[in-house]
């Protein structure tokens, strides 16, 4: 295997996660809900799913149990934005806070127990094909999974009628509304889907790329992902765009340094977010006069009148 | 009795509501022993060892002692968590990371009555002990292996600030390699964090793909070690007896052992005799041991004990002149030997280290 080769292998593992949260939290959004809780749904995916699977021995079921547990949690925010119609900021970022400090009771008594990871799958054939065969062909499920997700999320939204009303209630949800169409529950739907998506990143950090359970290991990610979304203006194949992009850049500058190269590792850090405000701005000069990139009903309490 | 942060700052305004406590607690009443940890309890490495030191220190001197511990104190918070330590009745405060030297200095001229000790700090105050390990005894113990054990002569260390304590430990793993084979080559990866398993694990892929076949870290999740275990290489764990994680890539861990020390200097304190000492112990004082060599022929096993011996014996000074840095400026001549200071305060690294410091 070439280094090239182990690069681009390591930088599919950093950036799947990455990626799951962020195009559930897409989806979200497209539905006019912002949700701030993703670093929150995140963790307790992570955090249950390695309790399940430690008490099980399914790593099945862990899965299972953080999509669960990152739906949960999204139930929870929709009871608050939805439900009763609160500040969606408020009640994403309380949610953040809330799955921190939860999951790290849930991880208590599984602190320290060590357990193998998922392992990958190899594709019979085609894995042995040079290069790509390692690239494509052998990887662990939830790339498979991702990479289907953003598939059918594009498909979902652009090609199907229920994709084209999801994205009406996000763009206008009065309109949407007096055609007839059920916003709330709609949106309702939405969140649940990214809470399950977020909760798969989660389980992908405690099941697969460090397999064990650690208060806080969600480090942040839940916040690159929201920023993607952004950097994404929206679109589900620039949301994979973005993952892989802001995923190399925490594995290049991680090789640049082990190669001796000098970096200022700080300010790598801190590029993912500075990349999200350079995009929305070229994407706005673009646009001169053109309307919003974001939906334009996103963060707003939508209250049907009876 | 383990409390939460959140709990003790909870209780931090019912106490400054009944604040007519006493400070210094009457003499029958057992001694109050405060803990303030950087980590979660459950990090596996540096936390977790002070708190197994802590109930160490409870089971040696029984109901002489009560102790109070908080986890996972950011050192913004430190001097809250702090003040209600002292105002509760804690006569006796540990900090246990580099990061609480300052706030703890502070502290310390605010509470003039509380003794705290400071652990890895630079220097004392009339109520300010500090004490540390010699862990780069250890490092060198890792290095001298590594060499025997690294077929590509490449050792890989994910590394978590610039600062003295991991700068001369990457010199030392050096010094120890090159006793064996004076061709060995180190890669270094920053990560900027003492814990952050998925950029540990990063980085240890990172440092393997580059061709190093034995890792060090100086950071505390047992993430590279996993990964050393996945990719069929050996590596080192940190601050706790990490073979559990990698059955077949462990080699040894240093494991540190506060707890009679920490019982020592409770002890002084209920005899009246502490003093604001300056402590750090090597292999030989036992506040830090190496587990069991694992993964290694006899022979190897049995090198790596001879050294442990020479370093114990004091026949081998990690930090011997003549010591030359990146530059080429000859640092210490032969015959000397780095003082305790200069160590303490290690900005550079050794000539034929090609590592650059973090920008």
């Amino acid at each position: 295997m070439t280094l090239a080769e182990a690069i681009f292998l390591t930088v599919i593992t950093a950036s799947t996660p990455l990626l799951l949260a962020a195009i559930g939290e897409l989806v979200v959004e497209r539905s006019g809900v912002l949700n701030l809780g993703v670093e929150g749904m995140m963790i307790m995916g992570a955090a249950s799913g390695v309790a399940i699977a430690i008490i099980t021995g399914s790593s099945l079921l862990g899965v299972v149990a953080a999509i669960g547990a990152g739906m949960a949690m999204a139930a929870l925010f929709a009871l608050l934005t939805l439900g009763l119609a609160t500040n969606q900021v408020a009640a994403g970022l309380s949610l953040t806070i809330f799955g921190l400090g939860l999951s790290g009771v849930i991880g208590a008594p599984f602190v320290g127990v060590p357990r193998a990871g998922i392992p990958r799958i190899e594709v019979p054939i085609l894995s042995d094909i040079p290069v790509i065969g390692a690239i494509f062909f052998r990887q662990d499920p939830f790339v498979y999974l991702s990479i289907a997700l953003v598939l059918g999320v594009a498909w979902f939204l652009w090609r199907t009628k229920a994709g084209l009303v999801l994205r009406a209630c996000g763009e206008n949800p009065v309109s949407a509304h007096a055609l007839g169409y059920p916003v709330l529950r709609i949106r309702f739907l939405a969140v649940l889907f990214g809470g399950a998506c977020a909760g798969l990143g989660g389980a992908y950090l405690s099941l697969v790329l460090t397999p064990f359970w650690t208060a806080g290991m969600t480090a942040g990610r839940g916040w690159i992902a929201l920023a993607i979304v952004v950097f994404a203006s929206w679109l589900p194949w620039r949301a994979m765009l973005g993952a892989y992009l802001f995923g190399g850049l925490i594995i290049l500058q991680l090789h640049a340094q082990s190669a001796g190269i000098r970096v200022p590792s700080q300010l790598l850090a801190a590029l993912p977010y500075l990349l999200t405000i350079v995009a929305l701005t070229v994407i706005m000069a673009l646009r001169r006069g053109g309307g919003q990139v974001a939906p334009q009903g996103l963060g707003r309490p939508f209250v049907p009148d009876r | 009795m383990t409390l939460t942060r959140r709990n003790v700052l909870a209780g931090a305004s019912a106490l400054a509501a009944s604040s007519t406590l006493p400070f210094a607690a009457r003499a029958n009443d057992p001694l109050g022993v405060g803990f303030v940890l950087i980590g979660p309890v459950g990090d596996f490495g540096w936390s977790t060892m002070h708190d197994v030191g802590r109930r160490r220190m409870e089971e040696v001197l029984g109901d002489a002692v009560t102790t109070t511990q908080v986890e996972a104190v950011a050192p913004p918070d430190f001097d809250r968590v702090v003040n209600t330590l002292a105002r509760a009745g804690n006569r006796l405060i540990f900090t246990t990371s580099f990061s609480y030297f300052q706030p703890t200095l502070r502290m310390a001229e605010q509470f003039p009555d509380v003794m705290f000790e400071n652990a890895t700090g630079t220097s004392t105050r009339d109520n300010l002990a500090i004490y540390n390990a010699r862990f780069y005894e250890g490092r060198y113990v890792q290095g001298v292996i590594a060499a025997m054990k690294s077929q590509t002569k490449q050792i890989g260390y994910v590394a978590s600030f610039p600062v003295p304590e991991v700068i001369h430990a990457i010199n030392t793993v050096m010094r120890g390699a090159w006793s064996v084979d004076p061709e060995m080559r180190i890669r270094v990866v920053w990560v900027n964090a003492w814990f952050n398993p998925g950029v540990e694990a990063d980085a240890a892929r990172a440092l393997v793909d580059q061709g190093c076949d034995v890792l060090c870290q100086h950071t505390d999740s047992p993430a590279p070690l996993q990964l050393a275990d996945e990719r069929g290489i050996h590596g080192f764990g940190q601050a706790s007896d990490m073979t559990r994680f990698a059955p077949n890539a462990h080699l040894t861990s240093s494991i540190n052992n506060w707890g009679d020390y920490y019982a020592a200097r409770a002890q002084a304190m209920i005899d009246g005799t502490w003093e604001p000492a300056d402590t750090w112990g090597g292999l030989e004082s036992g506040m830090f041991e190496l587990a069991p060599f694992t993964n290694m022929t006899p022979e190897q096993a049995s090198t790596a004990e001879n050294v442990v011996a020479g370093l114990r014996d004091g026949s081998i000074d990690p930090f011997a002149g003549p010591i030359v840095n990146q530059a080429g400026e000859q640092v210490i001549a032969e015959g000397e030997s780095l003082t305790d200071d200069q160590i303490r305060a290690m900005n550079f690294f050794y000539e034929g280290i090609d590592v650059s410091m973090p920008g």
